[in-house]
């Protein structure tokens, strides 16, 4: 390994790329030294490979050097995960966005890493077909984001997440060779590196290609919107509906404060004064979707719904998933800042841990909002607070903390699908114990032994294997939280 | 020497045991996949997970269920029924048990709906072969901390730990769930059809001159298609051993007229690409190997003596190094199924 700094390296990489593709502006790197989440990071200089070949050469490069490499989709991330320290190499694989082959057959699509989540959907929408995964970025994030952090969104609830339809991959992976890992003929031998490596962080190695599977468009759907008094009766809703044995396509709350601010925001005829509102979808056969959606409004009236609304036309089913998917954005009308978690609990806990978010909202005096997925247990409190206000900063955290030891307490997980990155590694050793994590530590070595991928992720320092050194004890100076 | 301990303690201690004494050791469940992989690396030595059979958790309204590892599948099968819950797994026959089906990798016929059984995996706690009790996963039915130790652990084949607990998700029972059968010598050309015509099918199985059809959801939904009469679930494939090939699910025609020559049993998951298709001697495996891979596809062995498990396997996966050092990792001392996996791991 050598000693160079990426900054001084440019010309190793401008050899690689066109020297438009290599950026070591102090601007630009600044913009690449954060992303999504509200950490901000350090970034030595960006590359943008446009092949697998030019990414393989760049992964050698840096492994000559001794650079760490930061991978980067969309950069819409909120847990760090793409966030570079220590002045490492980002990698942008936005630039590799094309949709190489669709086959109607599997049905699957091959695609590279940097093509929006969005943007598949659409171009296999006159074959009736989606993908399926739909987190509330998809317009924006992309495919290789969606598998380094094992992505969810609101259909996941009965479609399941980005590890259920990813079917195949290429990775280079940390000395410049490149992977297949499976694709559309199932269960090939082996281990199911596979399967390991989607939410792997960008820690495992980069993903240059993906292979997802298509899922058929439902004949028939159906949108409902049920409001409540108490978070208590909506929550209840959501268990009475899983108990009476209907999945339902998506099930999503927004507590009364966030119905507040996206109803400015959007405009969907939201009930304000409302506890809180339950968005409920069911799918299938026309059929299938009759007797579901009988069941959720009856099991909805039951438990105190003061209304159900059901979308009377695309046009309004839109209109209210417009609504919900806004969530993040809305929050801006409130504080220029938000700060995320995204613990599962199991359903059962639902009510005694958003009455536990409650009371330590009121505790450190803040504004924590809730959206999240319901149907799976699957919390996002958002703490709204403005970065400049250092006392507000250090309450922010510290809510954040109890958040977390609330949510394990009644057994539930750190990460439900945004994944662990920077923001969430040091609280891993709540959910997993020492021996747990020196597992973890031994897999990620198995692909990355020299510890030059995406480093300080995922893992709390002190996990990692043996042949690594890198062990701070925090994170680097200059990281600000 | 077989060992059925008691608890995981007393496992993981006999596997610590057998680390130190370098003492090869087989993993056993309902031994139901005990002929599987190269021969060499079946220890005669083995270790049972029979007498570990809790239920540990059940709560039906979170869909998730905790259970030890030498659980009967059948037996998980009573107790979610109960709650008119089930795992898509039931079926895989009398003996066979929960954590044998996931260290087979073993789907249950209905993939096409309910997915791999990878997917319902939710926390897994291993013993490695040096004895460390590992809990990876989380057991909620949704999570993404950590790296998922869980799917590797699923069709390792016992080769770096054995599973000795496991939280599933489980689905709410539907109301109506039929299969429906009907034979001719057009069998894929209706399946296909089928396939294209039906939303979300339990299964489409081509079966000889059978296509099999499994339907699930409102009894409005669950009618037979034009020409189907109700039936069975249609029976595996029987033969000295049966062959697993995998294939793109669009080129299952292809592979099913190159296979036709053979005139051996065999039976084909449309919309999957799984096909098992009995064997009676190695130019066979050979032969169904040399057709599933010429349309980029792959043929192991399921179920074979010995004799008939030379090469198990077929070529080499792709990331071989890196599987040695998970192995190198999870069993230092080498004494799980040694050399069973691919590649002699």
């Amino acid at each position: 390994m050598g000693t160079a700094t990426a900054t001084a390296s440019a010309a190793r990489f401008r050899a690689l790329l066109d020297s438009e593709r290599v950026m070591e502006h102090p601007l630009e790197r600044a913009i690449y030294a954060r992303d999504g989440s509200i950490t901000e990071g350090k970034c030595g200089l960006v590359v943008l490979p446009q092949t697998r070949e030019e990414v393989s050469a760049c992964v050698r490069v840096a492994a000559e050097l001794g650079l760490a490499i930061v991978p980067r989709g969309s950069g819409t991330g909120l847990a760090g995960g793409a966030v570079p320290f220590d002045d490492a190499v980002v990698v942008s694989l936005a630039r590799m966005n094309r949709i190489l082959d669709i086959d109607p057959d599997v049905p699957c699509a091959w695609v590279e890493p940097g093509v929006l989540n969005l943007d598949i959907s659409t171009a296999v929408a006159d074959l009736d077909l989606h993908y399926a995964p739909d987190p509330s970025s998809q317009a924006a994030c992309s495919i290789g984001g969606n598998v380094a952090t094992n992505s969810g969104g609101p259909h996941c609830l009965a479609y399941g997440v980005t590890a259920q339809h990813i079917m195949g991959l290429e990775m280079v992976t940390a000395d410049g060779s490149v992977l297949e890992l499976g694709g559309p003929a199932p269960d090939p031998p082996g281990f199911d590196l596979r399967g390991l490596s989607v939410g792997g962080e960008g820690t495992l190695g980069l993903v240059t290609k993906v292979c997802v599977r298509l899922t058929r468009n439902p004949p028939a759907v159906r949108t409902m919107l049920l409001d409540f008094d108490s978070v208590a009766e909506g929550a209840a809703t959501v268990g009475a509906i899983v108990a009476a044995g209907v999945v339902p396509a998506a099930m999503e709350m927004m507590d009364q404060k966030m119905n507040i601010a996206v109803e400015a925001f959007v405009g969907a005829g939201l009930p304000v004064d409302a506890a809180t509102v339950l968005l409920v979808e069911v799918d299938g056969t026309p059929a299938q979707i009759a007797a579901e959606a009988e069941l959720v409004q009856r099991v909805g009236r039951e438990h105190g719904a003061r209304e159900v609304r059901v979308a009377a036309d695309e046009t309004e089913r839109q209109l209210l998933w417009k609504a919900r998917k806004s969530a993040f954005g809305a929050v801006a009308r409130v504080a220029p800042n938000y700060y995320l978690h995204d613990c599962v609990v199991p359903r059962t806990h639902l009510v005694d841990v958003l009455e536990e978010i409650g009371a330590i909202a009121e505790r450190h005096d803040l504004v924590i909002m809730n959206v999240f997925h319901a149907g799976d247990g699957n919390l996002h409190p958002l703490i709204a607070f403005d970065r400049r206000d250092s006392d507000q900063v250090d309450r922010v955290y510290e809510a954040g903390r109890e958040i977390i030891a609330a949510c394990m307490a009644v057994g539930g997980v750190l990460s439900g699908e945004h994944g662990i990155g920077v923001e969430k590694r040091d609280f891993m050793p709540l959910q997993f114990g020492e021996i747990d994590l020196a597992a973890q530590a031994d897999a990620r070595c198995a692909f990355d032994p020299d510890g030059l991928m995406n480093p300080l992720k995922v893992l709390p320092a002190g996990s990692r294997c043996g042949e690594l050194t890198v062990a701070p004890d925090s994170l680097p100076p200059g990281t600000w939280l | 020497m077989s060992e059925a301990p008691r608890d995981r303690t007393e496992l993981a201690a006999q596997l610590a045991q057998a680390s130190a004494d370098g003492l090869p050791v087989s993993p056993r469940g309902g031994g139901t996949h005990s002929r599987v992989g190269h021969p060499e690396g079946r220890p005669r030595s083995s270790i049972s997970t029979t007498q570990l059979d809790a239920l540990i958790d059940y709560t039906p309204q979170d869909l998730t269920i905790t259970v030890e590892a030498g659980m009967s599948v059948d037996r998980l099968g009573e107790i979610a029924d109960q709650h008119g819950q089930f795992w898509p797994q039931v079926g895989a026959g009398a003996e066979a048990t929960v954590g044998g089906v996931l260290a087979s990798a073993t789907s249950g016929l209905s993939r096409l709906r309910f997915g791999p059984v990878r997917d319902s995996l939710l926390q897994v706690v291993v013993a490695t072969g040096d004895g460390r009790l590992i809990t990876a996963g989380g057991r909620t039915v949704k999570g993404v901390s950590g790296y998922d130790l869980p799917r590797l652990m699923t069709g390792s084949f016992g080769s770096l730990g054995v599973i000795v607990e496991v939280t599933l998700k489980l689905w709410p029972r539907l109301p109506a769930r039929r299969w429906f059968a009907r034979s001719g010598a057009d069998a894929l050309d209706v399946g296909l059809a089928l396939l294209s015509e039906l939303y979300r099918p339990g299964a489409v199985i081509v079966s000889g001159d059978t296509t099999h059809v499994e339907l699930v959801g409102q009894p409005e939904d669950v009618v037979a298609p034009a020409g189907f009469t109700p039936s069975e679930a249609p029976p595996p494939p029987i033969g000295t051993g049966v062959v697993r090939v995998g294939v793109t699910p669009a080129r299952v025609r292809e592979l099913l007229h190159a296979l036709g020559g053979l005139g051996v049993p065999m039976s084909t998951q449309l919309g999957v690409g799984t096909c098992l298709v009995a064997v009676e001697s190695t130019e066979q495996i050979a032969e169904v190997r040399a057709h599933a891979q010429r349309i980029g596809g792959h043929a192991v062995v399921d179920d074979a003596p010995d004799e008939l498990r030379i090469d198990p396997w077929g070529p080499p996966p792709a990331g071989l190094e890196i599987m040695r050092r998970l192995k190198a990792a999870f069993d230092p001392a080498g004494v799980l199924n040694p050399g069973l996996m691919p590649g002699g791991i």
